[in-house]
């Protein structure tokens, strides 16, 4: 059956789109990650134009992240305060991001910045998180007990001005590092429409030392809050996010979410997080692969000027 | 700049290859618009046409052999065609020309071979070439203007957005003929001008414009309308059906 995108102006299978949302809302059930790293790429190759695939996701990642955060704020597992810093320093990143992604799409050169983004972030995340998750399992299997790093074992970022009290999380620390997070998550997250729960909750668990039972509720509020902000910004600034397509992707990826996540009780924390470290890898070849591989056509065309209106 | 100059000439000389016109077109179509509907997959369009004797005329008859020509010619818009070249290591967009007023849809539907039909400055000057609409003048140059307007053209061509086909048109009497016209999927929507020229012994005797519309209806014209229109309050919409769907499906699923 064939929709009609009315912003891609494109046909598209429905249910391909429910399909491809089903699938990623699937892994992302299973990692607890929004999905949008795996999703804004499979667009893109399928042939949707890279803004309006960019823009449009921002808002699939929404919907697979209000039912998690939900649940998780029923639990008391986020952290008000730290999530506050947090989204307000990631809207202004985000409208940073927003204005970059304009300017590039103009200058013609929004698809390498996607394709080197991908590459540059997927690949440094997928190999420390490859590192990490096959140290822990040879550990486990060598009998070694592996001890964790408490969270009040403090580091460098600790030392830093400007402390503030973050209650939930027992957190006497410094906001810059809080806001910078936000800030660069906002910039990059709206620039390829990822929602950057991957890079989030490392950061919260390393950098900040965010104790495990509040990360991934305060990661999901922040990704929902900032991801519904974006997705304003792309529609008043670029006013490529469609609609139809959004919402084809938000049914299949909120069904398949629930699936992934009970299927994710199955398996180990050290063999989900080695899996994602492999999917995040393969996205990041592939994008690698785009760069340096000689094009099927050196050529392209794209609507410049007065769109062809309605 | 020598091409411009010799452009006018062509123009010139097009002007005096129309002659009077003694025959007159009576031509119609199946649809004057087109709507585009959420299960828009295309569609199929026929023109019908007659060359009658002007009215008036002492004679009686038309004679042939005619051959007509329907170009379709979508709305406009400027466009941009890039190329990528081989920089360190990677492959990026370096080079650029930007087409002005370009035409989104361009199909060419003829009874017999372009070339057979008439010869190539009446073929240039009236624009129903495909490449004829990249050689208008532009401020990237005339060599790269032609290297990137023939690649325009294949672009175009590739999406199933311009097209020539020599045997689109059908004759069903020695007067009368139909031609059938598939738009794609991907047509832009807009206003599109369908011209009939009708050759005898590669001159233009008659010819006759029409125009019909492509547009998205109901829902689909509504969301396109507003997300331009209401920019801001589109974005909350779609935060606020992310909010929603997310929500439900947490409640249906009991997560």
């Amino acid at each position: 059956m064939q929709i009609y995108l009315p912003i891609a102006e494109m046909s598209v299978n429905l249910f391909f789109l429910v399909g491809i949302g089903a699938a990623v809302g699937f892994l992302s059930g299973l990692f607890g990650v929004g999905g949008g790293f795996l999703l804004t790429p499979l667009l893109i190759f399928s042939g949707v134009p890279t803004s309006v695939a960019v823009a449009s996701v921002t808002g699939q990642v929404v919907a697979a992240s209000t039912s998690g955060a939900l649940s998780h704020y029923r639990r008391g597992g986020i952290d008000m305060h730290l999530a506050l810093y947090l989204v307000l320093s990631g809207i202004i990143g985000a409208f940073g991001g927003v204005a970059t992604f304009d300017l590039l799409r103009d200058a013609g050169q929004l698809d390498l910045v996607i394709a080197v983004g991908f590459l540059v972030l997927l690949g440094f995340i997928g190999v420390l998180m490859l590192i990490e998750s096959t140290r822990a399992l040879l550990k486990r299997r060598s009998g070694i007990v592996v001890r964790e790093r408490l969270p009040n074992q403090h580091n460098w970022i600790h030392g830093l001005p400007m402390r503030v009290r973050f209650k939930k999380s027992k957190l006497y620390i410094s906001v810059l590092p809080v806001l910078i997070i936000g800030l660069f998550i906002g910039f990059v997250g709206s620039l390829l429409g990822i929602g950057g729960g991957f890079i989030m909750v490392p950061a919260l668990v390393y950098l900040l030392r965010v104790p495990g039972n509040v990360v991934i509720g305060t990661s999901l509020l922040q990704v929902v809050a900032m991801m519904a902000a974006t997705t304003i910004l792309h529609a008043v600034q670029s006013q490529s996010v469609d609609i139809m397509l959004a919402f084809s992707l938000m049914v299949g990826g909120v069904a398949g979410a629930q699936f992934g996540a009970s299927a994710g009780k199955q398996l180990r924390g050290e063999q989900l997080r080695g899996l994602l470290a492999l999917l995040v890898l393969a996205v990041a070849i592939r994008f690698g692969l785009t760069l340096v591989l000689a094009p099927a056509d050196a050529f392209s065309m794209v609507v410049s000027g007065t769109g062809a209106g309605s | 700049m020598t091409w411009r100059r010799w452009l006018g000439a062509l123009a010139l000389l097009g002007a005096l290859a129309t002659p009077a016109l003694g025959d007159r077109l009576l031509s119609t179509m199946s649809n004057d618009e087109i709507e585009i509907t959420s299960s828009f997959d295309g569609e199929k369009m026929t023109f019908f046409g007659s060359i009658a004797p002007d009215a008036g005329a002492e004679q009686k008859f038309v004679d042939g052999p005619f051959q007509v020509i329907v170009v379709v010619l979508g709305p406009t818009a400027d466009r941009t065609a890039r190329q990528m070249t081989h920089n360190f290591g990677i492959w990026l967009n370096t080079d650029q020309v930007t087409f002005r007023k370009f035409p989104s849809y361009f199909h060419v539907l003829a009874s017999d071979r372009l070339a057979d039909i008439t010869d190539i400055t009446t073929l240039t000057t009236q624009f129903i070439l495909p490449e004829s609409h990249t050689l208008v003048p532009n401020n990237a140059g005339w060599w790269k203007t032609a290297v990137f307007g023939r690649q325009l053209v294949r672009l175009m061509t590739e999406q199933g957005l311009f097209g020539v086909n020599e045997n689109g048109v059908n004759f069903l009497s020695d007067n009368t003929y139909s031609a059938r016209l598939t738009l794609p999927s991907n047509a832009p929507p807009g206003p599109y001008i369908a011209l009939t020229y009708v050759f005898k012994d590669g001159q233009i005797i008659a010819r006759k414009s029409e125009g019909f519309a492509v547009r998205k209806i109901g829902f689909e014209r509504f969301l396109a309308l507003a997300s331009v229109q209401q920019p801001l309050l589109y974005g909350v919409v779609c935060v606020i059906l992310a909010l929603f769907t997310g929500w439900l499906g947490g409640v249906l699923f009991k997560r």
